[in-house]
């Protein structure tokens, strides 16, 4: 059993490497880290920016945030065209009353609201230089335990992560097998006196063994040698339990079903619209009631506390995962005893 | 013609093939029967508040300001800020007036707002200016549109994922030996090929973009020049792809990465990077984007420039050209043998 065991972890190893997945996972290794430390990590939005139209010349210099001066009324209409930007007008006349304000509206009645009353706000500091009590920032409390850019690059990578294991863990193991059905390797299982759920055993663990290789490699990388070490064996944790119950889905479905085509069709379709709402909701905190019962969610959540180092889900969650893999781990292997006794080979095992 | 009909009868037999072709217009359908409700909290800002903590004059003036959440005590409320998911701008009274709370990772617009609030309290009742807002030109809904266009991109590639994949399966089968020695012309071979994978993207697309987008008539043939283009554009690089990989599993790294690049880069490329600067240009060699950034345009109401159907243009010659050179390789690399 156990050099039976051993070849076929070689086996599968050399088949890993012909289908260039480990070219392919340190390909996106390399993508994924351009893009979190060139792009992500720069990503801000501004306060709404102020367009003043002064023909009297009445605004005080030195404003802050520096407003954009434009020579017309026209202009100035043009530049809020975007709905973003917000317009003061000051050719009516000194007073208060006189200003004009002139936005589009963003399609949110509160949003153009805040939008205005920023506006207000600008006009009364910087142009009429009313004392508005309070100075800025004074009375805001910051209470978080990381800066914009930690909690970018934490947010980024776990969601490369989740999204990498997804992906290749149900890809990648469901590729090599569709290539050993055509090389007929099913069929010589059949007499070879190894046990299927060696077979898959092995097939498993290679994937297990790269999927958190990867996520060592990826988090280190973009979160840093130290926070990475901290988080990462409960980050460990949630990408093993997650890698297990993607490859062992890929594995029943690539048993499953005939052809390759109808798989990746399958794939895309669970890559695009399975895995797109969950990262709507945890990426821009938009609240739709269903998700909770969205299991793919809960993984995601789980493994977004581990990055920010919060207390993971309970006893519960782990039952449900650990019983999702051992019911995947079974229904792989009867599948493929069933599809072992089609192709001709005797079940011996 | 006939070789057409066979292809067509051979992915007829293949239900689960057509299921996956109409599952976009499914999820299109799902998206245009979800309330706007859903989604118009996106762009809004979120005040987290104590229970029994501020009066009911300034919880009154904050909603009219943005969305407000309700937590038990400071604890929760602390928490809820904490939460690197959303930006909730916590709010609870101080002396005279309010204080703001928020975690340090916000982006500097939840700061500034977050800063400029106590002071925007305080000024509630000064005498207002003159204030204008314009109704926008459409109503369409910012997220809403995103997940139709990326629904109806997703159509359209499915069409390049089917190419690929039957291409590598005829290599896999040894069909493509037997092709390559049959009377036909390098130019019928990619007719038939592309046929297959355009017609049913096409397809796809149009209803999915029938069932979601609502357009005046004049732009929807815009919206049919976009979407047969890029079904083109798909079809032909799915050709590329199942040309270019040797075996199957090559070609499932193929289109992992296809994937990545179609879908997300678009969306990242539109929602980060700003028009007109030189990466935006560069985003349009991804045949998706300029498919996506029209369908964007299109929906907002502002109509489509030359650039959208000049780049899907563009990569569907290229598309073709590159696979007829390659067969026309393949043919004259047989003749020498």
């Amino acid at each position: 059993m156990g050099r039976g065991f051993g070849a076929l972890l070689r086996k599968d190893f050399k088949l890993m490497l012909s289908g260039k997945f480990f070219l392919l996972a340190a390909g996106s290794l390399l993508v994924y880290s351009f893009y979190i430390n060139m792009v992500y990590v720069r990503l801000n939005q501004e306060i709404y920016p102020v367009i003043v139209y002064d023909p009297l010349e009445l605004q005080s210099k030195g404003q802050q945030p520096p407003a954009i001066m434009v020579e017309s009324q026209e202009e100035l209409q043009a530049k809020c065209a975007d709905a973003y930007a917000v317009g003061i007008d000051l050719s009516a006349g000194m007073t208060v009353k006189d200003a004009k304000i002139y936005m589009v509206s963003s399609g949110i009645e509160q949003l153009d609201a805040l939008c205005s009353a920023y506006a207000q706000l600008y006009y009364q500091q910087n142009i009429f230089q009313t004392d508005t009590g309070t100075v800025s920032y004074d009375s805001t409390n910051i209470v978080g335990d990381f800066t914009k850019e930690a909690k970018n690059r934490r947010e980024i990578t776990c969601e490369v992560l989740f999204f990498e294991l997804t992906a290749v863990g149900f890809l990648g193991l469901a590729a090599v097998l569709f290539r050993e059905k055509q090389m007929g390797v099913l069929r010589v299982h059949g007499i070879v006196p190894v046990s299927c759920a060696a077979f898959l055993f092995s097939k498993l663990l290679l994937f297990f063994i790269s999927d958190l290789l990867f996520a060592v490699v990826l988090t280190m990388v973009n979160i840093g040698v130290i926070e990475g070490m901290i988080v990462l064996p409960t980050v460990l944790l949630q990408a093993g339990l997650l890698s297990l119950i993607m490859a062992l889905l890929g594995f029943l479905l690539a048993v499953c079903l005939p052809n390759f085509r109808q798989f990746s069709l399958l794939y895309l379709v669970l890559a695009v619209f399975i895995t797109t709402p969950v990262f709507l909701v945890g990426q821009t905190g938009i609240s739709w009631g269903w998700i909770i019962y969205h299991p793919m969610y809960q993984l995601f959540i789980t493994m977004k506390k581990a990055y920010f180092g919060e207390r993971g889900a309970g006893l519960g969650y782990y039952c449900v995962c650990v019983a999702v893999i051992a019911g995947l781990f079974l229904l792989g292997i009867w599948a493929l005893r069933r599809e072992v006794a089609k192709s001709g080979g005797t079940n011996n095992s | 013609m006939g070789g057409l009909w066979y292809q067509i009868k051979s992915i007829a037999r293949d239900k689960l093939c057509i299921l996956t072709f109409l599952l976009p217009i499914v999820v299109g359908a799902a998206i245009n029967l979800l309330s706007d409700m859903d989604f118009s909290a996106m762009n809004q800002v979120t005040f987290g508040i104590v229970q029994q903590d501020l009066g009911a004059e300034s919880v009154a003036w904050l909603e009219e300001l943005g969305t407000i959440a309700v937590f038990s005590d400071r604890e929760a409320l602390v928490q809820a800020v904490k939460e690197p998911a959303d930006s909730i701008i916590g709010v609870v009274r101080s002396e005279n007036s309010i204080e703001t709370m928020i975690s340090g990772d916000e982006l500097n617009i939840d700061t500034e707002i977050a800063g400029f609030l106590p002071q925007m309290y305080q000024q509630r009742n000064v005498a207002k200016a003159d204030i204008t807002i314009v109704p926008q030109s459409s109503s369409t809904n910012g997220m809403k549109a995103l997940l139709i266009a990326i629904t109806v991109v997703t159509a359209a590639f499915m069409g390049c994922t089917y190419n690929a994949m039957n291409i590598i399966g005829e290599k896999e089968d040894g069909i493509a030996y037997v092709n390559q020695i049959l009377p036909m012309s390098a130019g019928g071979y990619i007719l038939r090929k592309i046929a297959i994978g355009f017609i049913g993207g096409m397809v796809s697309t149009i209803i999915t973009a029938l069932i979601c987008v609502r357009m005046e008539l004049e732009q929807v043939f815009l919206l049919l020049l976009l979407i047969v283009l890029s079904a083109l554009a798909a079809a032909g690089v799915g050709l590329l792809i199942g040309d270019a990989a040797k075996e199957l599993m090559v070609g499932i790294v193929w289109i992992k990465a296809v994937m990545i690049l179609f879908l997300a880069l678009p969306i990242l490329s539109y929602l980060i990077v700003p028009r007109n600067s030189v990466l935006f240009w560069i985003s349009y060699l991804i045949p998706s984007s300029a498919a996506f950034y029209g369908l964007m345009d299109l929906q907002s109401g502002s109509g489509i420039g030359i650039a959208e159907p000049a780049a899907l243009l563009a990569h569907c010659i290229f598309c073709i050209l590159g696979i007829w050179v390659s067969k026309r390789n393949v043919g004259l690399g047989l003749h020498m043998e």
